[in-house]
């Protein structure tokens, strides 16, 4: 373990942490922190084009054997978390214009990177508990309602439970195989002995957990609802994004077979079903995010279904395409003072006469999170479909689909209210400011990237 | 030899006009018409230059483009024009000014999102046409829901919402279950020839086991059945059509149908032949089935733009019928009436939309004796109700007959073989004909002649601008009936090629070549 190699491998995190570093001590010396953004937005940024680097560089390093791995995958991995991350700190200027917002979101950034790169449970504990932890704040700072605490709360117990879940899967899985390491994960799945079986489960649940996977996802509704639009768009993209490729890290290239095939496909089926058709009747656009967000978690777990090596490629790319439509649908989303009304679906109603670009964008998003061609999100899926018929699933893939459509209906209805509707009685909405504004911008360039030339994405996972 | 270079500029002309309708100021609707129809006609005028071009004696593929898209899935950017597509890229190219100008006076809110839709559903119709490459023909099969749901949207009338919502849920259903199919074609294809592509020449090579081809012509054709629309598949259709703006018709009727029953013909059944001429009984019954009930619905509709609209399930019956008849005068005359049902249908709802400009009702009680009244208007309208019904030196008759025809040859066939059902079915077909010029005729009647009964009147007769459109649709519509030999020529070989794709056995059983098709097979 040598100083260069540690220096290198770890650019993204050592970047992030002298973001947090600096940020704090911003705070301690000036009380009104006007800075905190452009200093946080230049260190996400710096992180993202390290990680990027390292990836196309073909840099290979594990500075700490056995617990953190750097492969180009898994930098790739890094530089889209982090890219994501950009948008939503921008998107933030209007909520959290200083404070505490921007250390808690770098920390919590500073886990989904160690997820990446984790390469034995311990590690991979460490990532989730630093990226789970900020987020509980997050959910209460900046939205003075008194559900933010009850959820905050319950994600908090929710959370902890998935934690304690996971801790107790990884050792009954160190006591099974006698090993920390991820691969040990791959031993336990095709172990018939009932201690293995136990702790494979133990970790599965934990994901799910996590990810708001039915019957796991009570506590995400709520916190979407009670977090501000920020916070919400990190949840459902950024916290989602980082649950997902540590399991996609756990079961590394593991073909999945029997008995665990059920688990893996009806609670994600069961999710892609129940989270669309509840999303259906939600009154606020946050609240039906979180539902539809449950059933793109489905979506993703059914790549586990896939075949081992494609896996990690697919749901990179699903993440790249979801996380940018739905940012794109947050960023674009009209300003209001109320935030309570800025979340009320009926008030996207005639958004398209006063605000013709934001409602292009917005309906973008839906239509790309609802699977329909040209859009990114289409591509996404169809990958993922592509993998679970390869591997012989054939049936689970159509229920999928047909469970993905619908999805379409509630998705619809929002380009129906923009579009379609008479304008709302009660629209006070000022436009999003220019700021708002360039985060969708950036997330619009990236999903035109996504739609036209997969292949640049799809040759670097 | 066809250019690829135009059928790009063909292709994209849409998009480009598109774009710069956005850019263009708001409030300038004038200038937004007018530019959107010179887009338009510059782009027919190109595509005349495709079809003169296009050699009808080179079979495959002409002005093609292929480029490497996504190598790692085997998916090509491929485009090219091909017996199968010369007619319709040419009507939909047709229909694009027509509709352009038909809507001038009716879209008065938000005209730019009006004309950009229009543009954006003529860009994802062509490129259906044109793509040979399944996960490109899907894409854009797909993203041809989005304007259409739009235009219905926003544009239409009374119950516009639940008639958009259901066209998009309908049809999105069909294409899910595509999907499934479409990933697990190719994944058949990679595991029996070790081949990864979407190129359609590719995927004919596919051999997969009886079971499967019925699977998944089951899943191409309810979706390619819901498009066309198959009776039981057609509820949405009426209500589609009654809802939206006459532009949304024209071009639903004129072009969108025609992608279901070109799907049939360039994938459903050459892809999987041995189930389709298993399940012929039961497609030509289906056929037969929604020739006559459309045109018994189409009889007792109390609305003209539902008449018109069940119209178009009895005529694209007949399409269906020479589908599955496999016999080439039956598969050239289905073409045909895929065009003309294009021309006739477009021109009849663009007429619908002229009277309710004028008397603000469809209600078919409300008229009457409108000859006396609008004797211009009258005349188009009775040429293309007589259209409709198939006179000979119309297009209709082109189409009709020589589907007929290939109905009784597929009958014949049949009856050697010891089964008379394929010559019942011919026959129930033919009756349907009876039926079809009944229902247009008392139509017609009701509509025209009998006690002057005009609402809202006096009225104008048809200005220049209508009176233009008209002309020139019903000279396509004479030209196709009475020199069709120009279009038979150019749909010649891909018939034949049809022919052969269906009536080829390929399942592994029946196999001439296992394991990798060697190189010079592949075209």
């Amino acid at each position: 373990m040598n100083f260069t190699a540690v220096s290198i491998a770890m650019a993204p995190e050592h970047l992030l942490l002298a973001g947090i570093v600096a940020l704090i001590v911003l705070d301690i010396i000036s009380g009104r922190a006007r800075a905190a953004l452009p200093i946080a937005v230049v260190f996400v940024t710096a992180a993202a084009i390290a990680a990027a680097w390292l990836g196309f560089a073909g840099w290979t390093g594990a500075p700490f054997p056995g617990q953190f791995v750097l492969t180009p995958p898994t930098a790739f991995a890094k530089a889209l978390v982090l890219a994501l991350a950009v948008p939503v700190l921008l998107m933030s200027k209007e909520d959290f214009g200083e404070g505490a917002f921007y250390p808690l979101l770098l920390s919590s950034l500073y886990g989904v990177c160690l997820l990446a790169s984790a390469e034995s449970f311990l590690t991979l504990f460490l990532g989730i508990e630093l990226m789970s932890i900020p987020v509980y704040v997050l959910v209460l700072i900046g939205f003075r309602r008194p559900e933010s605490a009850e959820a905050a709360l319950k994600y908090l117990v929710l959370s902890g439970t998935a934690s304690a879940s996971f801790l107790m899967g990884a050792s009954l899985m160190y006591g099974s195989t006698g090993s920390l390491g991820l691969a040990s994960f791959g031993t336990a799945l095709s172990s018939p002995d009932l201690l293995a079986r136990t702790a494979v489960v133990m970790v599965v649940s934990a994901f799910f957990l996590k990810a708001a996977i039915i019957p796991f996802h009570g506590w995400a509704p709520d916190a979407y609802e009670a977090a501000s639009v920020p916070s919400t768009a990190y949840m459902a993209v950024l916290v989602k994004a980082g649950v997902l490729i540590a399991a996609a890290r756990v079961f590394g290239t593991a073909h999945v077979a029997e008995p665990l095939v059920g688990l893996l496909a009806i609670l994600p089926l069961v999710s892609i079903v129940w989270g669309n058709l509840a999303a259906m009747r939600q009154p606020g656009l946050r609240r039906m995010i979180a539902y539809s967000s449950i059933a793109h978690a489905g979506y993703l777990f059914f790549a586990f279904l896939g075949d081992g090596p494609g896996r990690f490629q697919a749901v990179l790319f699903y993440l790249a395409a979801y996380g940018v439509m739905n940012l794109l649908a947050f960023a674009a989303l009209p300003a209001n003072e109320n935030d309570i009304e800025r979340d009320r679906l009926e008030n996207l109603k005639g958004l398209f006469a006063t605000h013709p670009f934001a409602a292009l964008l917005i309906g973008m998003a839906m239509l790309s999170l609802a699977g329909i061609p040209p859009f990114p999100g289409f591509i996404a899926k169809f990958l993922i479909f592509k993998n679970v018929i390869a591997a012989g699933y054939t049936t689970w893939a159509v229920l999928g689909l047909v469970g993905s459509y619908l999805g379409i209906y509630f998705y619809l209805r929002v380009i129906q209210f923009m579009f379609m509707s008479p304008e709302a009685a009660a629209s006070g909405h000022a436009p999003s400011r220019g700021i708002a504004m360039g985060a969708s911008l950036i997330c619009l360039a990236g999903s035109i990237v996504i739609a036209v030339l997969p292949s640049l994405f799809l040759a670097r996972f | 030899m066809a250019d690829s270079t135009i059928l790009t500029l063909v292709l994209y002309l849409p998009v480009a006009g598109m774009l710069a309708i956005a850019a263009l100021p708001a409030g300038r609707d004038g200038l937004v018409r007018t530019f959107t129809l010179s887009v338009m006609v510059v782009q027919f005028a190109l595509s005349i230059i495709l079809y003169a071009h296009f050699d009808p004696a080179v079979p495959g593929l002409q002005a093609a483009t292929s480029v490497a898209w996504i190598p790692a899935w085997g998916v090509s950017y491929l485009i090219g024009l091909d017996g199968y597509n010369i007619l319709l890229v040419m009507l939909t190219t047709f229909l694009g000014p027509l509709v352009t100008a038909g809507a001038f006076s009716a879209i008065t809110k938000e005209v730019k999102l009006f004309y950009a839709m229009v543009f954006l559903i003529q860009f994802a119709m062509l490129g259906t046409f044109v793509a040979q490459d399944l996960f490109l023909f899907y894409l854009f099969w797909e993203a041809m829901l989005i304007p259409m749901f739009l235009i219905i949207g926003i544009w239409g009338g009374e119950r516009r919402i639940y008639a958009t919502l259901k066209f998009f849920l309908y049809t999105a259903f069909g294409s899910i279950l595509m999907l499934a199919a479409v990933i697990y074609l190719v994944y058949s294809l990679w595991t029996t020839t070790g081949i990864t592509s979407f190129a359609f020449a590719d995927l004919y090579k596919a051999r997969l086991p009886l079971e499967a081809q019925q699977w998944l012509l089951a899943a191409f054709a309810i979706s390619f059945a819901i498009k066309v629309p198959m009776v039981p598949f057609h509820t949405w259709l009426p209500d589609a059509h009654v809802e939206a703006p006459t532009a949304g018709s024209v071009i639903l009727a004129g072009v969108l149908l025609k992608m279901g029953t070109y799907g049939f013909m360039k994938l459903g059944f050459p892809l999987f032949p041995d189930a389709t001429r298993l399940a012929t009984p039961l497609l030509s019954t289906l056929a037969v089935v929604s020739i006559v009930y459309g045109a018994c619905l189409a009889l007792v509709q109390k609305d003209i733009k539902k008449i018109i609209a069940y119209s178009s399930i009895s005529h694209l019956g007949y399409v269906m019928l020479g589908l599955v008849s496999l016999d080439l005068l039956g598969i050239q005359g289905a073409v045909m009436q895929m065009v003309s049902h294009g021309l006739v249908a477009g021109g009849l709802f663009l007429m619908v939309g002229m009277i309710y400009e004028r008397c603000h009702t469809r209600e078919l009680a409300a008229y009457g004796g409108l000859a006396k009244v609008l004797p211009v208007y009258s005349v188009f309208f009775l040429i293309l109700t007589l259209a409709s019904v198939g006179l000979p030196t119309t297009s209709g008759f082109t189409g009709e007959f020589l589907v007929l025809m290939g109905a009784f040859a597929a009958g014949w066939r049949e009856s050697a073989g010891g089964s008379s059902y394929a010559l019942w079915v011919a026959g129930i077909a033919v009756a349907g004909v009876v039926l079809g010029a009944l229902y247009m005729l008392w139509f017609a009647q009701r509509f025209l002649f009998g006690a002057e009964r005009v609402p809202h009147g006096p009225v104008a007769d048809l200005n220049l601008r209508e009176r233009s459109i008209l002309v020139i649709l019903v000279a396509a519509v004479f030209w196709l009936g009475l020199f069709p030999d120009s279009a038979m020529k150019r749909t010649e070989l891909a018939a034949r090629a049809y022919q052969e794709l269906v009536a080829t056995p390929r399942t592994p059983m029946a196999t001439k070549v296992t394991g990798p098709v060697p190189a010079e097979a592949a075209r």
